[in-house]
Formats: C-alpha cells, structure tokens, sequence
C-alpha cells in the first residue's frame, strides 16, 4: 500500500541552504530563484524552509572554512533521511580564488557527499533550476 | 445506547475525517495556488498539500536530545484528534453531526486546541525557537480569545433571544434558525459580531497578518521548526483542519442557507472556497506580518469593543 504514495511523495522536494562560507554571490542567485516570478522553483512543488530538519534537498554554497566546519556538519546531520545534496557554484568544488587561503579546510565534497554540482561563480538562476531538476530526479529515486 | 450498535455515528465519524482531511488539505492547495498567482508565478500544483503530506510520512523522525520526547511526539496526535472532533459535530449536510446539548461551547474549546498543541509542541522541543513561538502564540490566544467568543455568544444570545429563551448553544438549533428566518448575515445588529469574526479568524489560524507565532523569516517556523517527518505532517493537518473548522463555522454562523444532502456538501464546499479566498488567501496577500505588540494592541481595541457593542446591542433590542 505504502508503495502507492511513491509518485506523490517524489514530488515534494523542500529546499535547505546552508551557507557554508560563501561570498554571499550564490545565495543570492539562490534568493532570486525562490522570489522572481519568472523563474519560480515553488512550480516544482519546492518550499525553501527555515528548518534543517524539514528539508530533502541541501543547497551548499561556498567553500567550507575553518570556523564554520563544525556547524555546516552538524546543520547537514541534522537533515532527515532520504536527502539529496547540491553544491552551488564552483567554491564547494575547487575553492574558487580562495583555494589557497589558510582559513579553508578543503573543498565541501572532501567531508560531504555531494550528489550534484551547479557551476558557475555565481551560477545563473537557470542552471540553478536545471540542477535542480537533476536533483529532483535523484530524489525520486532515494524516496522510493 | 447501550446494546445497540452505533452505525450512524461510526458512518458520521469517517465520513467526517475523510471529507476534513481530503477537503482541508485541497483548500491549503488551492489558497498555496492562488497565492501564487497574486504575485504573477506559476505555483505548485492544487494537490501540492497532498505530496507533501505523503512525502513526510515517508522521512524520517528526528527527536531532539533536549526535547521532552512523550510530549513533543503526542502532541501532534491530541491536535488532529481534537480537529476530527470539531469535523463531527459541524451540522454539515451529508451526514448526521455528533449532536450534543452545547456543541458551540465546546467547539470554543476545541478550537482552542491547536493553539495549545502549537504552545506545548514550541515548548516541548527544547529549542529557542520554539520557546519564542510558544510566547508569541500564548500573547496572541490571550488577545483573540475575548473578541471570538464576544462574537459567537452574540449569535447565540440572537438566535436565542428570538425564540424565546436566553441564550441557544446548540448549532443544529442556529441553523435550523436561519433556515426559517433568513441568513443572520443580512441582520444589521448581527454586523458588528461578523466584523468580530473575520478579525479574529486570521488570529485564530496563524495566517495573514497575524502569522507571528510561526515567522518563517524571523524565528523560522518557531514551535515546528524541531518536527520531522511524521509528526511534521500531522501538525501540518491540523492547521489545514483547523482553518476548515473555523471557516464553515464561520459559514454556519451566519449563513448556512442551502439545499440539503451531498448537494448541500458542494454547496457549502463552494462557500468555504470563496469565504477561504477573501477572508485568508486576499489579506494575506496584501498585507505584511504585525509585531506581536501590535496584534495585541489591535485585538484589545477595535475587536474587542466592536464585539462588546455587538453583544450589547443584541442583548437592548432583540
């Protein structure tokens, strides 16, 4: 029975940012994607949320630095299982022009798993849909 | 009775859950919907409420190590059990309500409960958080409270006042009432309980100008922001539920003319789609979030002694 809400669960996919050190660049394409009509992500039957622990997808913005290691880790374990993650913009991956500063401890990917990459510095509010997509895809495959 | 076995009520209780959820999960759709398209974007789906009601049951629950985790769990179950109540003893057309003598009295107190479920689920989650929301939530039901229950003893003491006796509580007896004589909705002494009503009806909801419990953008959904998950749904139906309640009894109240039977069902349904569009989805959309001084304020003052003059006018020349 539990089998027949699989198509209806896939398609609530709510949305958690966590700022894990970004220059503010991502977060704020991130911001448009939720606000501008035009490129409205509720269509999606997404919800940004204001708790960690309401969320299925994890939206992951900038390089992981010192100070915040400890509690972008703590904010991640907190999101319930199934999730999916996404990293946004080219930070969580390379570390952008910050790679080389002393207050960074590598790149996201070296202490999170991430599902989905969206490039870009910052990446633009379609390729952020377009990954998103791609995320909800990967969410409906983990929900069922 | 005892010995027999209670067929009509056991009917009256499922019919009224499944219509309560069904339906109060489609007017959230429909309100998310039209939200939407007040400010010109393409919004989810209608069945949206339904997929994330389904997609919750399915995560997983997360209990907080500082939470006190019988209360935190149970509370979400006291507040839709409290709902499916409410549901049965509405006199709605299509089935048989739960009569009982004083069944305005005690959908007052039913009515109340998700404010309390909401108060005891911020305070039981041992979060920040939820503590402020508990606090905001218990100043607002202190500031609403008197102004609601000035306007259904308004329609009380008038229903009663004409018939003869002093005061009618029961709500088989109101609409039976305005079946005979006409919607109190067209009774010029009646406006002020009305006005009362709609005032407080965002308060009572949490929507609208006076969602101040739960800000999302200042203190992140309060009293919910610990739930996951299975209890996050139920508490998410019992707001949908709570807003159907207050929307028929609105309804009820003050004009509750139709046919009967399932035609009497969609045409109420009708109604509580269009009350629910002007009196939640247009203010809500038009208006930002009051402080919680100023909602307190404002329920002291204009709500407050509208529905006192209501009630003293009522009781001088009816």
């Amino acid at each position: 029975m539990l089998k027949k809400f699989i198509p209806s669960a896939a398609r609530s996919p709510w949305l958690y940012r966590i700022n894990a050190g970004s220059c503010n660049g991502c977060d704020v394409e991130l911001a448009t994607t939720a606000l501008i009509p035009r490129y409205d992500v509720e269509r999606l039957g997404c919800k940004y949320c204001g708790s960690p622990k309401h969320a299925d997808i994890v939206l992951i913005t900038g390089l992981m630095t010192k100070s915040l290691y400890s509690k972008v880790m703590r904010l991640y374990e907190e999101v319930p299982e199934p999730k999916v993650t996404v990293a946004v913009g080219i930070c969580p991956v390379t570390g952008c022009v910050y790679a080389d500063s002393y207050q960074v401890v590598g790149p996201v990917d070296k202490h999170i798993p991430i599902d989905i990459n969206i490039l870009g510095c910052p990446p633009r509010p379609q390729a952020i849909i377009a990954g998103l997509a791609d995320a909800i895809n990967l969410w409906k495959e983990r929900i069922s | 009775m005892i010995g027999s076995f209670p067929l009509e009520t056991i009917f009256t209780i499922v019919a009224a859950t499944l219509f309560g959820i069904t339906f109060s999960l489609f007017l959230k759709g429909v309100d998310r919907k039209l939200i939407a398209r007040l400010q010109a974007r393409q919004g989810p789906p209608i069945a949206q409420p339904f997929h994330d009601f389904a997609k919750l049951l399915r995560k997983q629950i997360l209990i907080p190590s500082n939470s006190h985790g019988v209360m935190f769990l149970s509370v979400p179950l006291v507040g839709v059990a409290a709902m499916i109540l409410a549901v049965c003893l509405l006199p709605v057309p299509g089935w048989k309500p739960l009569a009982i003598g004083g069944d305005l009295l005690v959908l007052l107190y039913l009515l109340a409960v998700p404010g309390i479920v909401i108060m005891l689920a911020g305070s039981s989650s041992g979060s920040v958080y939820g503590s402020l929301g508990f606090s905001r939530e218990m100043s607002l039901i202190l500031a609403y409270e008197g102004p609601l229950l000035f306007a259904l003893v308004s329609v009380a003491m008038f229903v009663g006042q004409s018939t003869g006796s002093f005061a009618v509580f029961s709500l088989a007896e109101i609409v039976s009432y305005q079946k005979s004589h006409g919607p109190l909705l067209f009774e010029p002494l009646m406006w002020p309980a009305l006005l009362t009503y709609l005032a407080c009806l965002p308060a009572t909801l949490g929507v609208g100008p006076f969602d101040i419990a739960e800000a999302e953008t200042e203190i992140l959904e309060g009293p919910l922001i610990e739930y996951s998950g299975p209890p996050l749904a139920l508490l998410q139906l019992m707001q949908a539920m709570q807003r159907l309640v207050v929307l028929i009894l609105g309804i009820i109240l003050f004009i509750p003319n139709g046919p009967g039977g399932i035609l009497g069902l969609f045409f109420l349904a009708c109604k509580v789609a269009l009350f629910a569009m002007v009196a939640i989805t247009l203010l809500r959309a038009s208006m930002g979030r009051m402080r919680i001084d100023q909602a307190f304020l404002f329920f002291f003052t204009w709500p407050e002694a509208v529905g006192l003059l209501g009630l003293i006018l009522i009781a001088v020349f009816v």
